[in-house]
């Protein structure tokens, strides 16, 4: 963006992710934006901007702004983008900033699926509908939950371009390397192909381990205008570019459902905003809620021709000391699944260079996804610790 | 109908409703519907309310062939019961109908067989308890 009143993002706050109880997702939602206030060294008063992005349990809405305690608010919104709205609510932000709407903006993301005593398959096992119409024949016939309609997209791309289960192995197994440098991640231990490999069957094709994690917690990024950041606690992270996508897959012959996602004309239009090429992105933070999620952007993004993804991973392309970083935090895999927010907030330490053991010393483009549905909803971000030039 | 005890035991029983009414009628005679557009003369799934083609708000119920493709499919595996016995795995699959469109089906029959995409899908139908009649699709090897 340029002009007089740019937005950046100013602050990030983290809470605790996992198997936290007791805490509803407000409570997760305030604690979030109580720490990226106090991340950039602003005030909660400072805040005249919120908006609100709840998870699958919907329980956080525009009260927060009385939660808060707010009195000054002049933009307030709840964003439902699903897995898209991290990347959506930055550029929403953005522009309220740009326009004079709001000075300080904060966008929070935050849940609490994980219910004490029971299992993470219960929390994410699809939505109660009523089973009524021809509308219910696929939840009917077994397509309910969203690893057996990822399974069949995965499945899709296999048959078209060869794609292999041991490919997707190498994506679950790259992301819990970055992990194991990532204190902040839930699961740490490496993990080889073989344990991928042997690990159950959720979805055929899909393991345990081509599975995201389910995290109770929060996330929020507080952005405000370059000039005010330039004077706040941390280094401003740019906004080069964004895009979003919502492919809208018709349900018919000519579909190009498990093959080309959202993210070909997301990615396509972000570059083109920031004014680079694929080539000049030095890693990548994707919305991985499943290996085959990882592989599909990568090609879709340009990483790769269409149908090399899996190759691609294969190489070690995106592990530790490969040519293109990717989830460095060790993505929804195997660190949290806040939506879009893991990749977000993974890309703000790394532009920040505050990535510890796990810093990538090339971190001056980084290109952020969020994917949402079932490859319905996609959005782009592109981040830098620079202005842009 | 088929005798399919496994797609029997675990489909999901759907109750009509105005729509869908029509659809269900000509499934309990064996037969499958879709909505069909007589001004661009293309086909759309079961629950499109405008046309996939052209969006146009002239869809009406038509009886398809029946027949198709596999584009994709999943298998869910069995689950165990309070008995400790796992239940038979669940085979769904997308098919691209011969008119065009897709649906998501309950593939019978189905386990053991080496699926591949473009193998040749006959629906036919099965009635849970307590439930409208339901389209399965059976995989001609």
């Amino acid at each position: 963006m340029s002009g007089g009143r740019t937005a950046v993002i100013a602050g990030l706050g983290l809470t605790e992710f996992g198997r936290i109880y007791g805490r509803t997702p407000a409570d997760f939602a305030v604690e979030a934006i109580a720490r990226a206030a106090e991340d950039a060294g602003l005030a909660l008063g400072d805040i005249d901007g919120l908006l609100v992005n709840p998870g699958v349990g919907g329980d956080i809405d525009l009260r927060l702004q009385s939660t808060l305690q707010m009195r000054n608010t002049r933009l307030l919104a709840t964003i439902q983008g699903f897995g898209s709205s991290a990347g959506q609510m930055v550029q929403y932000a953005s522009m309220a900033i740009a326009a004079g709407m709001a000075d300080v903006v904060a966008c929070v993301y935050a849940d609490a699926p994980l219910k004490e005593g029971k299992g993470a398959g219960a929390s994410y096992a699809g939505q109660r509908r009523a089973m009524r119409g021809v509308g219910a024949l696929p939840a009917a016939a077994g397509l309910k939950a969203a690893p057996e309609r990822y399974a069949i997209a995965a499945r899709r791309h296999m048959e078209t371009y060869g794609t292999t289960s041991e490919q997707f192995g190498a994506v679950a197994v790259a992301a819990r390397q970055w992990a194991s440098m990532n204190p902040r991640a839930q699961m740490r231990e490496p993990i080889t192909l073989a344990d991928h490999q042997a690990s159950r069957m959720i979805a055929d094709p899909l393991r345990l381990l081509d599975c995201c994690l389910v995290s109770n917690g929060g996330v929020a990024v507080i952005l405000t205008t370059a000039e005010r950041a330039a004077g706040l606690r941390r280094p401003p992270v740019h906004i080069w570019g964004w895009g979003q996508a919502h492919p809208g897959y018709v349900n018919r012959r000519g579909s190009e459902f498990g093959l080309v996602t959202g993210a070909a004309r997301s990615g396509a239009e972000a570059l083109k905003m920031a004014g680079i090429g694929v080539g000049d992105i030095d890693m990548c933070q994707i919305y991985d809620c499943f290996t085959y999620t990882t592989l599909v952007t990568l090609e879709d993004y340009g990483f790769c021709a269409k149908g090399e993804g899996g190759a691609f991973v294969a190489s070690g392309a995106i592990a530790p000391g490969g040519s293109l970083p990717v989830n460095t935090g060790g993505g929804e895999l195997s660190s949290f699944y806040m939506w879009g927010m893991t990749p977000l907030s993974e890309a703000v330490i790394q532009a920040r260079g505050e990535g510890g053991d796990r810093q990538v010393p090339a971190h001056d483009l980084i290109m952020v996804s969020g994917n949402g549905g079932v490859l319905d909803f996609h959005s782009t971000l592109i981040l830098s610790p620079h202005p842009r030039t | 109908m088929p005798d399919e005890k496994d797609a029997l035991m675990s489909l999901i029983p759907v109750e009509r409703d105005e729509h869908s009414a029509p659809f269900f009628d000509a499934a309990a005679e064996g037969t499958l519907l879709l909505r069909y557009s007589p001004s661009s003369g293309e086909w759309s799934e079961p629950a499109a309310v405008v046309c996939s083609v052209t969006q146009a708000r002239d869809l009406q119920w038509r009886p398809a062939a029946g027949t198709g493709e596999l584009v994709s499919w999943t298998v869910k595996p069995g689950r165990r019961g309070p008995d400790g016995v796992r239940g038979p795995d669940q085979v769904i699959g997308l098919v691209e109908l011969t008119e065009g469109p897709w649906l998501t089906l309950r593939l019978v029959d189905a386990e053991g067989l080496k699926l591949r995409a473009g193998l040749p899908v006959r629906v036919e139908f099965v009635r849970p308890e307590g439930g409208e009649p339901l389209p399965v699709g059976r995989v001609h090897d």
